[in-house]
């Protein structure tokens, strides 16, 4: 008979929890809760004496001081009582951890078939609670179907003897694995076969695969190992190989782009090659810090001469907009395995998010799955906990909130790696399989989930979107196989390394045994959760916390001590081989066998009609537009305005400290409140060497154009790291896409031709643009199904198309930390100078946002001469000749001179007139034109010539002073004032929509 | 000249590692500043015996996640060193040397009981770290009142210095009776603080997590073993601190530049180190 433990705080302890449930529940659904006490349940199904059961209860599951606990359900008053549980299959990590305590207490092992569940009770207390509101809160704030399940009883349903009840979500599948073989005698019947079993196979590939199993030669090699039509197992694994998320079959289509304006064609074949890999080879040639790019799980870069740095970005939207904490904590914990697997592997030192969802306090008529206010806590939070208990530092990421994003959000993360340049006298940053190598999986065990992930990734989000690929990522479990094979790596242990992300082994051994030409795995030997998996399933299940690697077989005696020694369950599961086969077997019986070289050839180009409609020929034009009176009200409200205000909350829930490197943080000034421009880190802490790093995203440009979209966004990005420090000779980036579906079709996707030219103009943007700035991209990601169906009026399914994102990170090496600058005004009478064109560039900006224009003069890049001023005002900050510097981005000048005056606690008086300028003469212009390649540097008065001669024949002006005052100031021509504003107002107007979040 | 001039005995400092503990590198690091040799050994090389406590001078717990704070942060590190090496903690303790707790390590000596320790019992739980009263976790710089009635080695001299604090579960709780006698003994060694130096008496963010009595750090009766929230290992270097952009500006126009001398947060390390050359 399981035990049922039931803990809870001392009555008198302050139930945070409980209070931040009662806060969110009235604040999302307007209830009248008085409080909320939470309960922890341990069910316990392990044979044990009622001693020892006594004794793990006083031992480890009670803490005297604040705890009281019970086998019997504990007395707490309530109104209503909600259960809540997880689901048959989904991790539990307290329950392992739990389990693995007793283990140690007791020094036992548990049977196969014991476990430790955890599930909680929570006790409401309202008056006016109805058992509906109750079902509500379990429903919508506490539980997510997907992977939990709840019970809510009223007071006349309880029984103070049994309470809950004894639930034991244990999976129990009474299926004996099996191979099925898929028919393919027509296209038809292939086709069918894949919807019924969610292959999501594309049908032009269909053909070629067909084509390959009818093949003679192919038929007499699959005779000879009992094969005959594909098996499940193989066309699973042609799927997933096949799928948009892995092949990126988008950027890698043919785009036949017509300008419906001028009439004017150009045949796009392949945007990967020539917007992305060309140009970055090209870079690479120059630029000898590139180490390795463009074919790893992540970009490697020289941080000095004995280490490399590794950056990579990912998205993780469809499972984030599922289940919001699920999908992030997932997200985060799943990118930074990419650092993990990239060269021999490398250790973790940063990460960065990035989140894109509809308005917090949405009241419009469409109904997303999940309210953006919930599902940006639940992003939050995934994110805050996988980064936290990885012990990784998340100091660097943005929101931006936009309509669009209520059908799917986006989810960016960012990891950042470093790995010594030589292991072992070898480097560190090549790996390969050779034949006869061990194939080696690590951490986790496989169960049922994340099956299908890939696939789902490439569609749009609808109602009969499979919910079975959300998962939750557990840190814990990765924390020690981080720790472990770093280990490992060091003692030369590991040929090749990669993780186990999206398709799973699938795509694991699949990549890795092309190193060496061929593999062979026994899958029985794959350990699993539960008993009952098909062998498909554990093939490309995406369970967690997995990598796989190539162990020379004199290597594996040691490797598998370390592995004991961390706790890490490692497991010979086959070997490579040069056979030129992937070979996979269960219980002997071959269940796979196709060529390694099939994926790489004579499959059919996805082709796409493009057309680019610009934007006057689509009716926008510049607004009819007077100046408004109150400019200093006017800018109150354009600093309140969710895309510009205080979000401080969110980053100081992220550990910003731990690893002792933290120099530039996020939030600096006097009041450490306002967010920096970028982050810098000491990643080694002997030396005084800096990596610097930010990130930007602009999508409302793509309003106008997608093209002027990412040059800004790319720019924003580069000024960023500038502005601290970093060096534009050393730039990389890593260029995240997210866009809708862009394959026409007259009925599912009328204006895709549109879209398919914001997909090709984009890219053009990203190659012209790095090879202006010397940018190699050294890692990227495209997430191409930015598109939900919500419910709208009437119950009326209606789709909603995000606008094309591109989310741009930046890193740079700075020689000496030292000398880095934050952007907060320092002392009175330093003088203000804005570097760089002002020009009328009001189209798409907040301001014109603000008043519900869109406009058409979009904000326009010049790179050749931008960077000559980014190389001149780096040079000033090497000679420390720059007091504070901070780049003018979203908002405009008006904004972030605000920012920085606020930044400082200090007043400035600035005169527009002195704004050095083109074509853009009234104030509301200079001041909230998003015009790119701008700055503001404010500097000590003595400075001045030696600071003006670095700019000598660049866009410069002094155009103030930091003054001694409490007001901000700007006056226009004559000193007419046109903004009088104390700072401290500034600052209040800027926290006021999220400063009471905690 | 100061005693680690006259004694130049070496200081071996053990720094656990594993499970989820996430300081370990930089706590090594710190420990080196200090003047120590520092060794980051795997929680479970010290259960199989391959690494003896007995070589070393200081235990540091550091802090981290581990066992992902399940079931209440650094319960589950308590409960698998003290149902495996129990006993040669106490001896280590016995013989004099020290113990530090960073974070969950604060966390997993309370649980183990090794603090409060009171009368030379390091076994009790009296006093507990639980979830901040925020309802989040929260990473911020911190200003700490030390206590200059404090027997505690690790802060003699200490009189105000600012730390990061980054936690989700630092609320100091213990019982009326156990605060009274932990102020009583001098064993509350920090005390959160506003900027200008006084306790918080519970006001955030100044107070973070709503410690009772604004209580940041403690130790036991003998100064030797002591536990807090904040994190001197991450002030290893002048550039950590939240101001050091405005510090060396000012200095600057000042003629002068920031010494890299030893961080505050190094220094509190350092005199543990001294502590153990002098003994």
């Amino acid at each position: 008979m399981p035990a049922h433990l039931e803990i809870t705080l001392k009555p008198d302890l302050f139930d945070a929890e409980g209070a931040a449930i009662c806060r969110k529940a009235n604040d999302y659904f307007g209830f009248d809760l008085e409080s909320v006490r939470t309960v922890s349940i341990l069910t316990i199904d392990i044979d044990l004496t009622p001693d020892q059961l006594e004794s793990i209860r006083t031992e480890i599951f009670t803490n005297p001081v604040t705890q009281i606990s019970s086998y019997k359900p504990l007395s707490i008053d309530f109104d209503s009582v909600i259960w809540v549980g997880y689901r048959p299959g989904v991790r539990d990590n307290p329950g392992s951890t739990a389990q693995e305590a007793v283990e140690d207490l007791f020094r036992i092992r548990l049977k196969p078939h014991e476990a430790i569940y955890t599930s909680k009770r929570y006790c409401l207390k309202g008056v006016n609670l109805s058992f509906h509101d109750a079902d509500r809160i379990a429903r919508e704030l506490l539980a997510n179907d997907i992977i939990q399940q709840w019970k809510v009883f009223s007071k006349e349903d309880w029984d103070p003897e049994t309470g809950v009840g004894i639930i034991i979500p244990k999976v129990r599948l009474d299926h004996k694995p099996t191979v099925t073989v898929i028919p393919i005698d027509s296209d038809k019947t292939l086709m069918r076969l894949s919807k019924e079993r969610g292959l999501a196979l594309n049908p032009n590939d269909v053909p070629t695969i067909r084509a390959y199993f009818l093949r003679e030669d192919v038929l007499a090699e699959r005779r000879a190992v009992g094969l005959s039509d594909p098996t499940d197992v193989e066309l699973e694994y042609i799927s997933q190989a096949r799928s948009d998320h892995c092949n990126h079959n988008t950027f890698k289509g043919l785009f036949l782009y017509r300008d419906l304006a001028t009439g004017k064609t150009d045949t796009v074949d392949d945007l990967f090659a020539t917007c992305i890999e060309a140009p970055t080879l090209a870079i690479q040639k120059k630029k000898p810090w590139v180490i390795s790019v463009l074919w790893d799980n992540a970009g490697v870069g020289r941080l000095n001469e004995d280490n490399y740095y590794v950056i990579t970005g990912e998205t993780h939207n469809s499972p984030s907009n599922m289940e919001a904490y699920g999908g992030a904590i997932t997200g985060i914990v799943g990118v930074y395995r990419d650092p993990m697997g990239t060269g021999k592997g490398s250790r973790l030192i940063m990460g960065m998010y990035g989140y894109c969802v509809g308005p917090r306090d949405y009241q419009g008529e469409l109904k997303p799955h999940l309210h953006p206010k919930r599902l940006l806590d639940g992003v939050i939070e995934g994110v805050r906990d996988g980064g936290n208990k990885s012990g990784i530092p998340t100091p660097y990421g943005q929101v931006w909130f936009d309509e669009g994003y209520l059908g799917k959000c986006l989810v960016f993360v960012t990891a950042i790696g470093l790995m010594p340049a030589q292991i072992k006298g070898g480097p560190a940053e090549k790996k390969r399989s050779s034949p006869g190598n061990l194939i080696v999986m690590c951490g986790g065990r496989v169960g049922k989930d994340g099956i299908h992930g890939v696939t789902a990734a490439s569609e749009s989000f609808s109602a009969d979107t499979p919910a079975g690929h959300v998962q939750i990522g557990d840190p814990y479990t990765q924390k020690k196989m981080h720790d472990f094979l770093l280990e490992a790596r060091d003692h030369g242990l590991i040929a090749f390394i990669t993780d186990n992300g999206g398709g799973g082994l699938s795509s694991s051994i699949g990549e890795s045994a092309r190193f060496s030409n061929g593999c062979m795995v026994e899958l029985e030997k794959v350990p699993l959760k539960y008993e009952g998996l098909d062998q498909w399933e554990i093939w490309v299940s995406e369970s967690q916390e997995r990598m796989t690697v190539a162990v020379k077989p004199e290597h594996w005696a040691q490797f598998a001590a370390l592995s004991k020694k961390h706790a890490v369950e490692s497991t010979l599961i086959g070997r490579y081989t040069d056979s030129g086969k992937l070979h996979i077997t269960y219980d002997g019986q071959t269940c796979a066998h196709v060529d390694i070289d099939f994926l790489t050839s004579q499959f059919p180009q996805w082709t796409f009609e493009a057309e680019w409609t610009p934007p006057e020929m689509r009716g926008l034009s510049e607004p009819d537009f007077v100046e408004p009176d109150n400019a200093s009200n006017l800018l109150l409200d354009l600093l309140a305005r969710p895309n510009i205000c205080s979000k401080e909350w969110i980053i100081r829930q992220y550990d910003h400290e731990v690893q002792g490197t933290s120099v530039v943080k996020p939030l600096v000034g006097k009041d450490r409140d306002v967010n920096s421009d970028a982050v810098v880190s000491r990643p080694v802490l002997e030396s005084l060497q800096g990596l610097a790093a930010a990130q930007a995203v602009l999508p409302t440009y793509s309003l106008i154009d997608t093209y002027h979209m990412v040059a800004c966004s790319i720019d924003e990005g580069v000024r960023r790291v500038v502005a601290v420090g970093g060096d534009p000779e050393h730039i990389g980036g890593v260029d995240n896409f997210c866009c809708p579906y862009i394959q026409y079709d007259a009925i599912g996707n009328p204006d895709g031709k549109y879209k398919a030219a914001q997909l090709v103009r984009a890219n053009w943007a990203l190659r012209d643009v790095c090879t202006a700035y010397g940018i190699p991209l050294l890692s990227g990601k495209d997430s191409m199904y930015v598109d939900g169906y919500l419910k709208g009026r009437h119950n009326k399914t209606q789709k909603v198309s995000a606008l094309p994102t591109l989310q741009f990170a930046c890193t740079s090496v700075i020689s000496d930390i030292t000398r880095c600058v934050t952007m907060d005004c320092k002392f009175a009478g330093d003088l203000v100078y804005v570097l760089g064109e002002t020009r009328n560039e009001l189209g798409a900006s907040e301001y014109y946002e603000h008043f519900g224009h869109v406009g058409l003069h979009v904000p326009e890049l010049r790179p050749e001469s931008a960077i000559k001023l980014y190389r001149a005002l780096n040079r000033a900050i090497q000679e420390e000749l720059v007091a504070s510097c901070h780049g003018i981005y979203r908002g405009g000048l008006g904004v972030h001179l605000a920012l920085v005056a606020m930044a400082g606690g200090l007043g400035i008086r600035v005169d527009l007139s002195k704004v050095p300028r083109v074509e853009a003469e009234q104030d509301h212009v200079i001041l909230y034109s998003e015009t790119p390649g701008r700055f503001i540097v404010t500097i000590d008065p003595k400075n001045r010539s030696s600071f003006e001669a670095l700019f000598d024949g660049l866009p410069h002006a002094c155009v103030g002073t930091v003054s001694g005052e409490a007001d901000f100031e700007i006056n226009g021509p004559e000193e007419k004032p046109v903004i009088r504003v104390p700072v401290s107002e500034l600052k209040t107007a800027w926290k006021r929509p999220f400063g009471d979040l905690v | 000249m100061t005693p680690s001039d006259t004694n130049n005995m070496t200081v071996h400092v053990l720094v656990l590692t594993g499970y989820g503990l996430n300081c370990d590198v930089e706590t090594a690091y710190a420990f080196e500043l200090a003047g120590a040799v520092s060794t980051r050994v795997h929680i479970n090389t010290l259960i199989s015996g391959e690494a003896s406590l007995k070589d070393y001078d200081i235990l540091v717990f550091d802090g981290g996640f581990s066992w992902g704070d399940d079931h209440g942060a650094g319960v589950l590190e308590a409960v698998r060193l003290r149902s495996n090496i129990g006993k040669a903690l106490i001896e280590f303790i016995e013989n004099g040397k020290l113990i530090l707790g960073i974070c969950n390590g604060f966390q997993a000596m309370v649980n183990l009981g090794l603090l409060p320790g009171f009368d030379g019992d390091y076994n009790t739980r009296q006093v507990a770290l639980t979830f901040n009263d925020c309802g989040n976790f929260r990473d911020d710089w911190v200003t700490l009142l030390g206590n200059p009635e404090s027997p505690c080695v690790f802060t003699r001299g200490v009189s105000q210095i600012e730390l990061p604090v980054r936690h989700g579960e630092g609320k100091f709780h213990a019982s009326p009776e156990v605060i009274k006698r932990l102020i009583g003994n001098g064993q509350v060694v920090f005390q959160y603080a506003t900027p200008e130096g006084v306790p918080a008496q519970g006001q955030f963010p100044f107070n973070p997590n709503g410690s009772v009595h604004d209580i940041a750090g403690i130790c036991d009766s003998t100064g030797r073993i002591f536990g807090l929230m904040p994190h001197p290992e991450a002030f290893n270097h002048w550039t950590n601190h939240p101001d050091w952009t405005r510090v060396k500006e000012s200095m600057k126009r000042q003629g002068q530049s920031i010494l890299p001398e030893l961080t505050a947060g190094v220094q509190l390390l350092k005199n543990g180190v001294d502590y153990i050359r002098q003994a």
